[in-house]
């Protein structure tokens, strides 16, 4: 999930904005700066903890629920497609 | 993309054309068309004209072919940029009465490399074909140019092996994402060893960062199972480590060899959270922050190329997708050392960028060993690295405050040795990297600026 927070915010400010306990939010992952000049920070939460996010919780710009699909390593080619 | 062009000349121009003893050229023929490059090395070829023969109508044997002049037409070749290939088709016609018709002219080459073939030259003739040579020579060898390797996890005792020499890798500055045991450069050998080898090539004296990402597999936790996440991460840690960086030596080359395989994966199209098709996904807009700092960021375009694709792509159509297509990045394709596209290597457009990939670099060379003494080092993830490691080797005596990423970028493709049409095409891009034709152009640059 991406929010909007002020410079120098702490995971536990994340959690608060997005009405989330600290539990709900990934503390090994952390809160990720995408941004900082424009104060967008990433954080990773359960899809069942991303559900419970209210609207009204992510309302400035670049705030939302987003993708985080599985990648894998381009090689080596394997045929058959 | 080549175009055969049929034109109906004057007759005489017709009876000259198909005169064995008469020389033509492309211009004796055709009056300036307008976007058309015409081929001067490929002869006028008078072509007839099928003519209603007569007699039983159900005979097989009803057309005729007329070579009179009043009848035959004359072909030439060209080419045409592909972002305007509908406009002139259509136009020409009708602007020009001479021309009877425009078709495509596909390439019929021998088959294309594609996945499990053998490999064609080994990583020496890449390093001759680069003139790493040429580029020690003016003192670029990546020598304090930090090259990050977001993959499966650098072993280097296994480079130090193959190359016979040491190789430098900065601990402190890689990362490794939580719940991956192995330390930097203790990977197990496997594909991120191989982009390690391959970047090693033209900057030999580079120092390695090792992010394996693609180890960091977690299961639940994300709102889809997944890892990109990790990627984020790493990425806002390669902005810190750039940021730390003296201003008048800030330089960071990061490969990126893998990507995202199937639309399952990810929101649809559309959705607010897409990732394939959204720059405003959190690891695009990282991403685009960290090439605005300073970094050049290069991704492989993809192993799903129409000829002989990947088992595993699953996207229907543009294969190159979010970030592999970012218009901030060095989206990488490849071809073998013959300058021929490996069948496999993605074709544009991009889904972020439309003029993807941005350039070719060399694969399917014998190289690093990874996968065993007669097995190539592959796919476009191979490429990439190659080119990262010509970005390095710049980078050493270039770096970010002297020349943006972004000019870098621009320099690349325009220097890049045009392939298949003129100018960007989206099987080549602008063409094979071509580091002698970028340092030329750097000088030129440095020349101006004194």
């Amino acid at each position: 999930m991406t929010v909007r927070l002020p410079r120098d915010a702490t995971l536990a400010a994340a959690a608060r904005k997005l009405g989330l306990s600290e539990d709900d939010v990934d503390a090994g992952y952390g809160l990720v700066p995408l941004d900082p000049a424009k104060g967008l920070y990433g954080v990773r939460v359960s899809d069942e903890a991303a559900r419970r996010v209210r609207p009204e919780a992510l309302t400035e710009e670049g705030e939302g629920v987003h993708a985080d699909p599985r990648i894998e390593p381009f090689g080596p080619p394997r045929p058959g497609g | 993309m080549r175009v055969m062009i049929q034109l109906r000349p004057e007759p005489d121009v017709v009876a000259a054309v198909a005169d064995p003893e008469v020389t033509t050229s492309a211009s004796d023929v055709a009056d300036r068309l307008p976007g058309v490059v015409l081929d001067e090395s490929f002869p006028p070829v008078a072509v007839p004209r099928p003519v209603p023969r007569g007699g039983d109508p159900l005979s097989l044997r009803r057309v005729a072919f007329s070579m009179a002049p009043q009848d035959a037409t004359v072909l030439v070749r060209g080419e045409i940029g592909d972002d305007e290939i509908s406009t002139r088709t259509a136009l020409l016609p009708v602007a020009h009465r001479q021309v009877a018709g425009v078709f495509a002219d596909p390439v019929i080459a021998p088959g294309l490399v594609c996945a499990g073939d053998p490999p064609v030259g080994d990583w020496q003739r890449v390093a001759e074909l680069l003139d790493t040579a040429g580029l020690r020579a003016e003192g670029c060898d990546g020598s304090g140019v930090p090259l990050a390797i977001l993959d499966t996890g650098i072993n280097l005792a296994h480079l130090r092996e193959v190359l016979g020499r040491e190789v430098t890798l900065d601990a402190e500055r890689s990362l490794v994402p939580e719940g991956v045991s192995e330390r930097p450069g203790e990977a197990w050998v496997d594909h991120g060893t191989m982009c390690a080898f391959d970047a090693l090539i033209a900057a030999p004296n580079a120092t390695l960062l090792d992010l394996p990402v693609l180890l960091s597999q977690r299961p639940g936790g994300s709102a889809i199972d997944g890892l990109l996440s990790d990627a984020v991460a790493a990425f806002a840690h390669l902005r810190s480590v750039l940021e730390a960086m003296p201003e008048e030596s800030r330089a960071l080359v990061v490969s990126n060899s893998w990507g995202s395989f199937s639309p399952r994966w990810d929101f649809p199209v559309g959705h607010p959270g897409n990732y394939s098709d959204n720059p405003a996904h959190p690891f695009n807009i990282i991403v685009g922050s960290l090439e605005q700092a300073g970094a050049d960021v290069l991704f492989a375009a993809g192993n799903c190329g129409r000829d002989c694709p990947d088992g595993r792509c699953a996207f229907p159509d543009r294969p190159i997708v979010g970030a592999n297509s970012h218009g901030q990045v060095i989206s990488v394709g490849g071809v073998d050392v013959e300058g021929k596209r490996v069948g496999y290597s993605s074709q544009g457009p991009g889904r972020l960028s439309d003029q993807k990939p941005d350039l070719c670099a060399y694969t399917h060379f014998s190289g690093s060993r990874v996968y065993g003494k007669h097995s190539p080092d592959s796919g476009t993830s191979a490429a990439c690295p190659v080119a990262a490691g010509v970005v390095a080797a710049i980078r050493t005596r270039w770096p970010a405050t002297r020349l943006s990423p972004a000019e870098l970028r621009t320099l690349l493709q325009r220097t890049a040795d045009d392939r298949s049409v003129v100018g960007f095409d989206y099987d080549y891009g602008y063409g094979i990297i071509n580091p002698t034709a970028v340092l030329a152009a750097l000088r030129r640059l440095e020349e101006r600026r004194v």
